[in-house]
């Protein structure tokens, strides 16, 4: 046997999703890739901002010796102190660039933060629905997920949250602005939390908070974002700057550690250590020097709002249960019928792909990405219509 | 508990002299100027990439294609890894397509999802002793057992140790060639005869791969002689990255090749991409699986290592030091004058500021590497100091 049991274990779980995909990619090549309402990946076609593209050109222009070489682990110094400016910007706390770690993603963070702080057998406590690969990053660690049901708008339901806490629980691993609902946890729900995490602490129990951040700035009708460093101190935040900047093939993000998390540097020294004997090592070198500069840009906000709105509209209008996304690029609406699966199969039919919500641990919802064209978002209207006339009749 | 305790006994592993050296030599030159300590330490060369490279790389910068940036699928880009199996087909004549190249975030990478893939927990994977720390790590972090073989006094494969060190949960064997931290080149005639033996084993129901990290290939000198492992073996899966023949190892980007003769291959890519996935790597950087696809027979220049090589090694001879000759890599593994290797490196530092790394680091004791990609200026500078301890320390033969 080639082929490890666990792998093979991940391999059969998702084999439904890849058959789903194949059967979408089938549809492109014989209707055309235009005539497919592609709604299935979250792979955005937005580009990084023109200033960001133009500096990448200067570095490289500027060829400075030693730029493709090895940098200490945890990455270059005064890109991680442009990066702690930022932090404490944004927090008013004095982060300094101990506090940051250059990453290979949001991806490769949270693997580094959970091989860093998991004993075998250690919970984690995440929300569902769920980002599924949140699964395995904890459990490739020996780490067992804990998932608590959220409310019916996807809000956290700090009861359940509660009654989910044991003394193995290790961290909250929190996902706002949130794939795959898009929902924006509120300052209220926050403090609700933390002060539960706070509780466990004056009993003596370290319970970190995992907040993954890649789509922070994703934000739509104002909404606001608190700053899960401003409501508890053991907070580790990741991100990745795959989403603000559209870098997504470039594998750079980083981890913030709280600089109220008392003696930290314990576990700073295992988090570097981490990136290295998983294999990370470092982030790309070439793409820390260039995100450094760019923590206060992002990509053109108000476009994914005008995708947003007008998914929103349709699905709406079509007659599908759904909460309005305040972040991200996904919304989940309800399937008509119990069966996601079943649902998804339909909307092929009408040349729409979606994801069944089972593939982030909610049957009975589905998935869609609206980081595609506006046009082909416009275009999907009269097939949502009459999926919905035939499903959603009232 | 601020870190796991899994975590913690790694780090205390190997904290021990680490940090105590690393400190000491940041110290050192702060207080003598880094050009005043001669820093054979770390493996991190001072050459740039080839200005054929840099050349390229700017060209793809300056004129953007859409989508560049964009997620690609989990192998990488399919051009790219064509014009990497093109190359491979070239060099072993074995039918390689895209299907056979996956490519990583460097070496480290790739041999990290080849083990998540392979390994069951307590399956063995054999590595020859001395070896690079991190491949233990890496066994370890799929609870995977590392069973380290003494090599022949002059680091070859001792065929015999290996046959005695398999079992029925033998997986793999981990081989670097060229080596760290030797720079020996492992020859045909030992190559061959393991895979014979493993050839044996076949028959008897164990299927034993060769996990060849080939991330020093391309450096190889004129007195020596790499031989193809994908013509020996079948069951071969090379892991590579271009971070020392192209110079670019801080951008992370590499990739593992699965022999054609693999008959379970389309297996192997799916889960491949499944742990490049759950491991977080997710894909190579895309900007430099770009850059490097068209560069699978370039290299820097071999014959200014080799010159470092020569110099160096004449230097050790002189000062009377034992050292197997290395013909590949930019690593010399000498024997320590004195019995106790860690000693031996303070008395360096100390008196002559040179600074090297402790056999026991590499799991092997009473050696010392010495990493010679450094300035040949640096070595020149350094020549004096060696000839000193040795004349203290060796015995004359």
């Amino acid at each position: 046997m080639t082929i490890s049991k666990s792998i093979t274990k991940l391999m059969e779980n998702s084999s439904w999703i890849r058959a789903m995909f194949e059967e979408g990619e089938k549809l492109k090549r014989i209707h055309g890739v235009e005539n497919i309402f592609d709604f299935a990946l979250g792979n955005p076609i937005t580009e990084p901002p023109q200033a960001l593209k133009e500096e990448l050109c200067r570095m490289v222009c500027a060829d400075t010796i030693g730029m493709h070489r090895y940098m200490p682990n945890s990455g270059y110094d005064e890109v991680r102190e442009e990066i702690a400016q930022f932090c404490t910007e944004n927090t008013g706390m004095p982060f300094t660039r101990d506090h940051i770690i250059m990453t290979v993603g949001a991806a490769g963070a949270l693997n580094v933060v959970f091989k860093s702080i998991l004993d075998p057998g250690d919970e984690v406590i995440v929300p569902n629905p769920f980002f599924v690969e949140f699964m395995f990053y904890i459990g490739n660690h020996g780490g067992v997920i804990k998932l608590v049901e959220t409310k019916s708008d996807f809000h956290l339901d700090i009861e359940n949250i509660s009654n989910a806490i044991t003394k193995k629980t290790r961290a909250v691993l929190l996902n706002s602005p949130h794939n795959p609902t898009g929902v924006v946890y509120n300052e209220a729900e926050l403090k609700e939390l933390c002060y539960l995490l706070d509780e466990r602490r004056n009993k003596g129990q370290r319970i970190y908070l995992v907040s993954d951040e890649a789509y922070r700035k994703l934000l739509y009708d104002n909404t606001p974002f608190p700053d899960s460093f401003n409501l508890y101190d053991d907070t580790i935040v990741v991100t990745s700057h795959s989403k603000d900047l559209a870098l997504p093939g470039e594998r750079i993000g980083y981890i913030a550690v709280s600089p109220k998390i008392e003696n930290e540097r314990p576990l700073i020294g295992a988090m570097i250590f981490a990136n290295r004997i998983l294999g990370f090592i470092n982030a790309p070198a070439l793409m820390q020097r260039l995100v450094g500069r760019y923590q206060r840009n992002s990509v053109d906000i108000a476009s994914y709002q005008r995708k947003r709105d007008t998914i929103y509209d349709i699905l709406v209008e079509s007659g599908f249960e759904v909460n309005k996304p305040q972040g991200a690029f996904y919304i989940f609406p309800k399937s008509p019928i119990p069966d996601d699966v079943a649902f998804i199969r339909e909307l092929q039919k009408n040349h729409i792909l979606a994801v069944p919500g089972i593939g982030f641990g909610r049957g009975g919802y589905f998935r869609c990405a609206y980081c595609g064209e506006l046009d082909l978002i416009e275009r999907s209207r009269p097939a949502w219509n009459k999926v919905g006339a035939i499903y959603n009749k009232r | 508990m601020l870190v796991s305790r899994k975590m913690m006994s790694l780090i205390k592993a190997q904290e021990g002299w680490t940090r105590k050296m690393f400190e000491a030599a940041i110290q050192m030159k702060k207080t003598y100027g880094a050009e005043n300590v001669y820093d054979f330490s770390l493996g991190n060369p001072d050459v740039e990439p080839p200005p054929e490279v840099q050349e390229k790389l700017l060209e793809v910068v300056a004129h953007p294609v859409g989508g560049m940036h964009r997620y690609m699928p989990n192998p990488g880009y399919e051009d790219v890894r064509g014009q990497i199996a093109d190359y491979l087909e070239g060099r072993t004549g074995l039918p390689f397509t895209s299907h056979h190249v996956f490519m990583t975030v460097g070496c480290a990478g790739g041999l990290n999802i080849v083990l998540k893939s392979m390994l069951n927990r307590g399956d063995e994977v054999i590595i020859p002793n001395p070896f690079f720390w991190e491949f233990k790590n890496y066994v370890e972090n799929f609870g995977g057992v590392a069973k380290f073989v003494e090599t022949k006094p002059d680091f070859q494969l001792d065929i015999k140790k290996i046959k005695a060190a398999l079992s029925d949960k033998t997986k793999a064997i981990l081989i670097n060639s060229p080596n760290n931290p030797t720079g020996v080149v492992y020859d045909e005639e030992s190559l061959k005869e393991l895979a014979n033996l493993f050839c044996k084993e076949r028959k008897k129901g164990r299927e034993i791969f060769i996990l060849s990290d080939d991330a020093y290939r391309k450096l190889v000198y004129s007195d020596g002689k790499l031989p193809e492992l994908f013509t020996i073996y079948d069951l071969v899966i090379s892991v590579t990255s271009h971070s020392k023949d192209l110079a670019l190892p801080g951008e992370r980007i590499g990739y593992v090749a699965i022999s054609p003769q693999v008959k379970d291959m389309e297996l192997l890519v799916s889960s491949l991409v499944i742990a490049n996935r759950v491991l977080g790597f997710v894909n190579a950087p895309a900007l430099f699986q770009r850059l490097v696809a068209g560069f699978q027979n370039t290299s820097v220049s071999i014959a200014e290592y080799e010159k470092k090589r020569d110099v160096l090694y004449e230097t050790l001879m002189e000062a009377g030091f034992e050292c197997v000759k290395p013909t590949g890599a930019f690593y010399m593994f000498p024997k320590s004058p004195i019995k106790d290797e860690l000693e031996f490196v303070t008395i360096m530092q100390q008196e002559e500021r040179i600074l090297v790394v402790p056999g026991r680091g590499f799991g092997r004791s009473g050696y010392i590497r010495i990493a010679y990609c450094v300035p040949l200026d640096t070595i020149y500078k350094a020549r004096p100091g060696f000839l000193r301890v040795g004349k203290r320390y060796t015995k004359k033969r």
